[in-house]
């Protein structure tokens, strides 16, 4: 399981036509745009995807979409988190047929159980698969489910092929907490911030982030991981500053606005699924002043 | 106003049967003193702020502003529940010699954003001082003193210096520091807890540290690689802090006053409704897990 993740890893968008059925051909430039412009690592299918807005068998469509315009450049994970368990196995046993590098999983939705249910549920998936696999810590999206330090050394110590996780809380003491029971046991493991969390996160001891403003501002993603690993601490401060209004702008009904944006930069991606909204043309034009003002439109790519 | 909190201890108080230690207190504030803060703030939670009475806590702040004569700075901590009270409280504070005052959202109300900022101006105003609120959401109800609040305080109050985050929310601590330093470039962002190195890379200048009554040496080791921006260096110190944090969060102010008594300094026992830590061996036995824990002063000196 040699798969070390790190940098700044896109998450795409899913594109769609204007009937709201998937866009392959435009998903296949985005997934292409995005390992051009400096992505580390693909993962599909996040929430920004739109995730829960498609069927099982479009996500196993897309997937192989991604897994072949990818064509082994970067690391490719599949999220394979659904409501229904059986669904997840079924999408997890999808990916690795596929020929996916790892798939990532989020604790189960909506219901409350107790940790040792996670513990369980991570352990199922990770033998059931000769895949890395990376978890996904969310509590505030999960009502406060959420894994410990303690849970995540325990799985460490029983799948060798636990190599990360995407760990969304956005604190200090969780993200911290959870590093520093895994980093002993497993000095690879990736610690993944969400969004593009890189200094609060690189500064102490993490590896990345997966993101959400990559299709607008590859350039600014990539400045602001550079400048947390050569610890240029001005230079990140401006980056994340810039970027964490980026995430203000496209953070409600995410990824509606987000994919408003994207027609701005002239990579547009189609609207998005109910019961989401699709960016008005008054918002689209909100975001492109704002994406001025930000400088966006200035220094980053237009086009694919 | 160029006042900078900097690395700033909250002391604990000490009791003696069931009244403030006066002259433990002034050892305790010499101990400080010695042990690297650069100035100090009083009465702190940690410092059992909502258990004393109104008169006494005007008395600690009077002593302490005579105590420390002008070695450091102390700042007054000046939290109520009645806007009018902590008002007082701020002007008295004023008067006697505070360089700056620390403020929290109302006790018990949880009132909605534009009662936050009339309390606080109303506050600030009438102790014409450096103004620092302090965001404490997971110890005030939930409440959360918001970016677009703190604009406005900018606005309506020109003493308001910066805040104090103990959120150590990532999103909001970035948001803070953007929109406030676009209202006021040198608005100040202080960690309110020792989780320094995201509160230091996202911006913070500054720390009001509780745990710097049992660990002062690794509170200003961690200040000064945070200030200094070498972050990876400041792990292994990060970690420490960590472990004691955590142990804390869960004992508080029982269990510092526990820990300080087996370090050597007997502040007594915390006030009612507060119990004494039971188990003080096992809480000093899991706090050595911390290397650094080993090297910190007895005693004191």
């Amino acid at each position: 399981m040699g798969l070390v993740l790190k940098g700044v890893m896109q998450s795409p968008v899913t594109p769609l036509k204007e009937d709201f059925s998937p866009d392959y051909g435009t998903f296949e430039r985005l997934v292409d745009f995005h390992v051009r412009t400096g992505a580390t690592a693909i993962s599909w299918p996040h929430h920004k995807a739109e995730s829960h807005n498609l069927t099982i068998a479009e996500r196993k469509a897309l997937a192989e979409v991604a897994i072949k315009a990818v064509a082994q450049r970067v690391p490719v994970s599949i999220h394979v988190s659904a409501l229904a368990l059986e669904d997840t196995f079924d999408l997890a046993r999808h990916a690795q047929a596929a020929g996916a590098d790892a798939i990532i999983a989020i604790t189960p939705y909506f219901w409350k159980y107790p940790p040792e249910a996670i513990y369980d549920y991570f352990i199922r998936l990770g033998t059931s698969f000769d895949l890395p696999l990376i978890a996904y810590n969310s509590p505030s999206y999960l009502d406060g489910v959420e894994f410990t330090g303690e849970l995540t050394a325990r799985l460490i110590q029983r799948l060798p092929n636990f190599i990360g996780m995407k760990e969304a809380s956005f604190n200090s003491e969780k993200f911290f907490e959870i590093l520093r029971a895994a980093l002993p046991l497993r000095p690879q493991f990736a610690m993944i911030a969400g969004v593009e969390y890189l200094l609060p996160s690189v500064s102490l001891g993490g590896a990345g982030s997966y993101s959400s403003a990559g299709a607008i501002c590859p350039n600014l993603c990539v400045e602001l991981y550079e400048s947390c690993v050569s610890g240029r601490w001005d230079r990140a401060r401006a980056a994340q500053y810039k970027l964490s209004q980026l995430w203000l702008l496209f953070r409600d009904q995410y990824p509606s606005s987000l994919k408003g944006g994207c027609v701005i930069m002239g990579r547009p991606v189609g609207p998005t699924r109910p019961p989401l909204p699709t960016a008005s043309r008054e918002r689209i034009k909100f975001i492109e002043r704002r994406l001025e003002e930000l400088g966006i439109v200035q220094t980053e790519p237009h086009g694919w | 106003m160029n006042f900078n909190l900097g690395l700033v201890h909250a002391p604990l108080t000490p009791f003696a049967e069931g009244r403030i230690d006066y002259s433990t207190y002034g050892r305790l504030l010499d101990f400080h003193l010695r042990n690297g803060t650069e100035a100090l703030a009083l009465p702190m939670h940690v410092g059992e702020s909502v258990s004393l009475t109104t008169g006494e806590r005007q008395e600690l702040l009077e002593f302490t502003v005579r105590h420390v004569g002008g070695r450091v700075p102390v700042v007054a901590h000046v939290s109520e529940a009645g806007t009018a009270i902590a008002a007082s409280l701020a002007a008295h504070a004023q008067k006697v010699g505070a360089a700056a005052l620390i403020a929290t959202v109302p006790y018990y109300w949880t009132p909605p954003q534009p009662m936050l900022v009339e309390h606080f101006a109303t506050i600030g105003r009438a102790g014409g001082l450096p103004f620092f609120v302090l965001n404490a959401p997971a110890d005030m109800g939930g409440v959360e003193f918001a970016s677009k609040s703190a604009v406005e305080l900018i606005g309506r109050l020109p003493e308001f210096a910066g805040l104090i985050d103990t959120s150590m929310d990532w999103q909001y601590m970035i948001e803070v520091v953007t929109v406030a330093r676009a209202e006021k470039p040198d608005f100040q962002f202080v960690s309110g807890t020792e989780y320094m190195i995201s509160a230091a890379a996202v911006g913070a200048t500054g720390l009001v540290s509780t745990l710097a009554s049992v660990s002062p040496l690794l509170v200003r080791n961690l200040y000064r690689a945070c200030r200094t921006e070498t972050y990876a260096a400041a792990r292994h110190l990060q970690e420490d802090a960590a472990i004691l944090f955590r142990l804390m969060r869960d004992a508080g102010v029982s269990g510092l006053k526990v820990a300080a008594a087996m370090l050597g300094r007997d502040c007594g026992e915390p006030r009612p409704p507060l119990v004494p830590w039971r188990d003080g061996k096992a809480l000093f036995a899991a706090m050595s897990v911390a290397g650094s824990f080993k090297a910190e002063p007895r005693g004191w000196a």
